[in-house]
């Protein structure tokens, strides 16, 4: 993975991958430590270590590096990774990386992130939220709501990803994600 | 999400267009998006073809992504579905390779060979 961008829509695929129709991310950046915890309503961990590489759902080989690797970028720059199964249905995973650290990974485009999703998972409905200190979390995305207005499914429409684009761009820079390792 | 309104203009902008469009689509591109694409820069490669179609103003290409397909060494992997052809895989495919493919494959029926993984089912 080059850089934190890779790893969240590597860890959004996941989500779809267990059958989630809904997914929730919260973003936020403070003290130089960026962090998200992603929601879904998917069919949850079955059971294993899903760190271990050797633990996947997967059918077609018998490793699964998307946590595994997740784990290794948190880990090497004194963040972590927590996943948990969520009551009745569904997972919470929480990430946490350090983007002061000699080894921290670079943002990338986490924008570009959620527009890939939209290409990809049509479907799925995504709400993004942005962690804000002091005031209200402020929502960038909610697929639901634009799903009611434009009154059409077409959530690909070159305009409408443009238009979540700038969204999802506008309340990360706002938080100080506007350079690939951020401001310090 | 605040902009609710310039959302709504958005939504008048595009409808004419909308409702132009067939809804037929004659070439499905797949690009594999497990781990391992992702890993060799399967994003950008989507994103890519995406570019090219918006620029080609082709409208009966559309663009899906899958998961692994057991070939992890080959990624970026894509395939392409053209009706009546049969699926053409390629493998390898990085932002050049895609523009190559997209220019001769997709816009001018060609298979290019050199990033050719299989052909047919």
């Amino acid at each position: 993975m080059r850089d934190l961008a890779d790893h969240l829509f590597d860890i959004l695929e996941n989500s779809v991958a267990a059958g989630a129709t809904e997914v929730i991310v919260m973003l936020g950046l403070s003290n130089k430590r960026f962090s998200y915890k992603i929601k879904d309503n998917g069919r949850g961990i079955e059971s294993g270590d899903v760190t271990d590489p050797f633990v996947t759902s997967r059918k077609e080989r018998k490793v699964g590096l998307g946590l595994p690797l997740l784990k290794k970028t948190a880990e090497n720059t004194n963040g972590f990774l927590r996943i948990s199964r969520l009551e009745g249905k569904g997972t919470l995973l929480e990430f946490e990386t350090d983007i002061s650290h000699i080894d921290a990974k670079p943002f990338g485009d986490l924008a570009k992130v959620f527009t890939d999703a939209l290409r990809s998972w049509p479907d799925v409905d995504f709400e993004v939220l942005i962690e804000r200190e002091k005031s209200k979390n402020e929502q960038v995305l909610n697929t639901k709501e634009i799903r009611e207005t434009m009154g059409c499914s077409d959530i690909q429409h070159k305009e409408i990803q443009d238009f979540v684009y700038q969204s999802i761009d506008k309340g990360l820079k706002r938080i100080g994600i506007n350079t690939q390792f951020g401001n310090f | 999400m605040k902009n609710l309104e310039e959302l709504k203009r958005i939504r008048d902008r595009v409808k004419k267009n909308l409702q132009m469009r067939s809804g037929k689509h004659k070439v499905r591109i797949v690009v594999c998006m497990a781990t391992c694409g992702i890993a060799a820069g399967a994003r950008q490669t989507m994103n890519t073809l995406a570019d090219l179609i918006e620029k080609s103003n082709r409208d009966d290409v559309v663009i899906t992504t899958s998961g692994c397909a057991g070939f992890c060494e080959q990624e970026p992997m894509i395939q392409i579905y053209t009706e009546d052809k049969e699926p053409v895989v390629y493998g390898k495919v990085d932002s050049k390779a895609a523009e190559e493919i997209f220019e001769k494959h997709i816009l001018n029926g060609q298979i290019v060979e050199r990033y050719l993984f299989s052909k047919g089912k």
